[in-house]
């Protein structure tokens, strides 16, 4: 009989939850160090970021913020393949209002909701249960780690402000008369739309993952992101409202968003979009470019300095 | 060259704690006991040879490498097991001791099969597709050890790795560590406050308090006779303690027993003459070893007046 032979194969009875010993092995094979471990860290970073490797529930925000992100590419893609149809709608393609110069800002909101829910699961997960004495007892220094988790979270937001337009790109491409013209013309424009989301990715990740450095509970992390991107353009507004116009020239460099409306349009060369307080834009456009990289560098150098102080 | 070897290391905490204070010892490879009670400075030894911690003075070396200069060639060849959980409750144990393998710098293929076979070692089957979250403490500890040894490292550092299980889980995770040092000759310190554990897996003990070093010796050495012989008596202890006295006995009352310093073999024939003259009923006569116990404790001959 089946069922009394199971058992009796069965000989050592089976608890649950016991130790057995199958064998352990020496590892002989190759050991990559350093280098490898630091890249190693970069992509579990990245795919971290998205959620991925940590169950389904992780991967929500991110993928929800992203397809949000897409949208209004896909949206200007669709109605420019349907004003295509009429006669004459090829000029007015043209003037619809998202461009590579606008998608940014279009996008901003998201963007910053991305950087305030993902960043505290990098560096505030590793604090929160305690897995920083893992790391810092292997192959990688603590400036490595620090590099790595950074690295991967730019690259992440860097896709998520890139990938729409990526999309925009290639439809357009494929949409305009000659396609070859078509990719010449436009791919300044998406180079530009990529230098301004390395720096996107750069300032507000950057910023986003130090905050994030700073507490295990991801609560604070997520209203502090929030309030270091909110904040400064509030305050901005006060001080004009004020009557302090000048100051607020120079306060509104304190405002991530308000820095990077200023490289955006340093790259692509339009005038600023002035939805603060219409302030006309005094400040020379470069110099956004220069808080940009400045805020940056910042920002990893207090990130790495938090984590070589840090008791593990 | 020892294995580990650390002179006048000192670590202060602020001005106030001084966690090691002047600690010089050599480790030889084997499994090697680090004993000392709640706050005697083992953790933070260990974090020194890991180089998470900076000492405040003083020189260690792991591997004849500077733990200050060289920590990340030690830390490659080092498998550290917390006291603390240090697991994300989110991830598979697959996944995280993987991770982690890939972190000593196992390439990713070699990461993914030492990890089913850590798992394995350690006695993790089918859980370890499951979310470390929904774990019980035991095999929570049993995933802290595998990402220890996924690497498969020269030295294992355990830091209370019995912290938290029950008696039958800390008899097997016990027995896990000492199958891992004996028969795969992995070097390994266990450290513990719990005395009666290192006396089962070690066969060698460094014993710190305060900071400082009591003793660094082999295990033997810790439990071998004192010479003191304990007479337990059912009454009139004192009676029969004073009676050796007078002979010239060194002795001390301990409850019912009494115990007498032992001095060639007339000792057992004072006693037996001496119980026989006071007519004592005798419960019995035994030789007393040095347990881990009298290792803190001023004066081994009364262990009751320091407990």
């Amino acid at each position: 009989m089946p069922a009394q032979a199971a058992p009796a194969t069965a000989a050592a009875p089976v608890e649950t939850g016991s130790i057995y010993d199958l064998g352990y092995r020496r590892y002989e094979g190759p050991r990559l160090g350093r280098a490898h471990a630091i890249r190693s860290l970069f992509v579990h970073s990245f795919r971290s970021t998205w959620g991925i490797g940590r169950g389904s529930r992780a991967k929500v925000a991110p993928f929800t913020l992203a397809f949000l992100a897409t949208i209004p590419a896909l949206a200007i893609l669709a109605a420019q393949a349907l004003l295509r149809q009429f006669p004459g709608g090829e000029g007015f393609s043209n003037q619809l209002p998202v461009r590579y110069e606008t998608y940014a800002s279009t996008i901003g909101v998201f963007v910053v909701l991305f950087c305030a829910a993902q960043a505290p699961d990098l560096f505030g997960r590793d604090q929160r249960h305690k897995l920083l004495s893992l790391y810092f007892s292997r192959a990688l220094r603590r400036t490595d780690y620090t590099l790595a988790r950074m690295a991967g979270f730019m690259l992440a937001v860097f896709l998520l402000q890139l990938f729409p337009q990526v999309l925009l790109f290639a439809g357009q491409v494929l949409l305009s008369t000659d396609v070859a013209t078509g990719f010449l013309d436009q791919a300044p424009e998406l180079a530009k739309a990529a230098a301004q989301a390395a720096l996107t990715a750069g300032l507000l990740g950057g910023l986003a993952m130090t905050v994030a450095a700073f507490t295990p509970r991801r609560a604070y992390a997520v209203a502090g992101i929030i309030a270091l991107f909110v904040i400064p353009t509030i305050v901005t507004g006060i001080v004009v409202g004020l009557g302090s116009e000048d100051l607020g020239r120079w306060l509104i460099l304190l405002s991530p968003s308000s820095v990077l409306q200023g490289t955006n349009s340093f790259l692509f060369d339009v005038p600023i979009a002035s939805d603060s307080g219409g302030l006309v834009p005094y400040i020379p456009d470069w110099v956004y470019l220069v808080v940009a990289l400045g805020g940056i560098v910042g920002s990893v150098v207090v990130s790495m300095r938090r984590f070589r102080g840090l008791t593990v | 060259m020892a294995l580990i070897s650390i002179r006048s290391l000192t670590k202060r905490y602020g001005s106030a704690v001084t966690a090691l204070d002047a600690l010089t010892v050599d480790i030889e490879p084997g499994i090697v006991g680090l004993v000392g009670s709640n706050g005697a400075g083992k953790s933070t030894l260990i974090k020194i040879l890991l180089g998470l911690v900076a000492p405040t003075s003083g020189e260690a070396k792991v591997f004849d490498l500077d733990v200050q200069t060289r920590g990340t060639d030690i830390r490659q060849l080092v498998g550290y097991m917390p006291e603390h959980d240090c697991l994300p409750p989110d991830t598979t144990a697959t996944d995280w001791v993987s991770h982690l393998a890939l972190m000593s710098g196992l390439p990713r293929t070699a990461a993914r099969e030492r990890t089913a076979e850590v798992l394995r070692h350690v006695g993790l089957y089918e859980e370890r597709y499951r979310a470390i979250g929904g774990y019980s403490t035991g095999m929570k500890q049993r995933v802290k050890l595998a990402q220890a040894l996924v690497h498969d490292p020269r030295l294992l550092l355990l830091d209370e790795p019995t912290n938290g299980l029950d008696p039958e889980g800390r008899d097997e995770m016990l027995e896990l560590v000492h199958r891992t040092g004996t028969e795969f000759g992995m070097a390994v310190i266990v450290a513990s406050h719990l005395l009666g554990e290192i006396e089962r897996v070690c066969s060698y003990l460094v014993a710190i308090e305060g900071g400082r070093l009591l003793r660094s010796a082999p295990l033997g050495s810790f439990t071998e006779g004192t010479g003191t012989l304990a007479v337990e008596v059912d009454e009139n202890a004192a009676g029969l303690a004073a009676r050796l006295t007078e002979q010239g006995f060194s002795t001390a009352v301990d409850g019912r027993a009494v115990l007498v310093a032992l001095a060639g073999d007339r000792t057992y024939d004072a006693v037996r003459d001496a119980v026989v003259e006071l007519g004592l009923p005798l419960i019995r006569i035994e030789l007393r070893r040095h347990r881990l116990e009298d290792l803190f404790r001023d004066d081994p001959a009364k262990p009751a007046a320091a407990a």
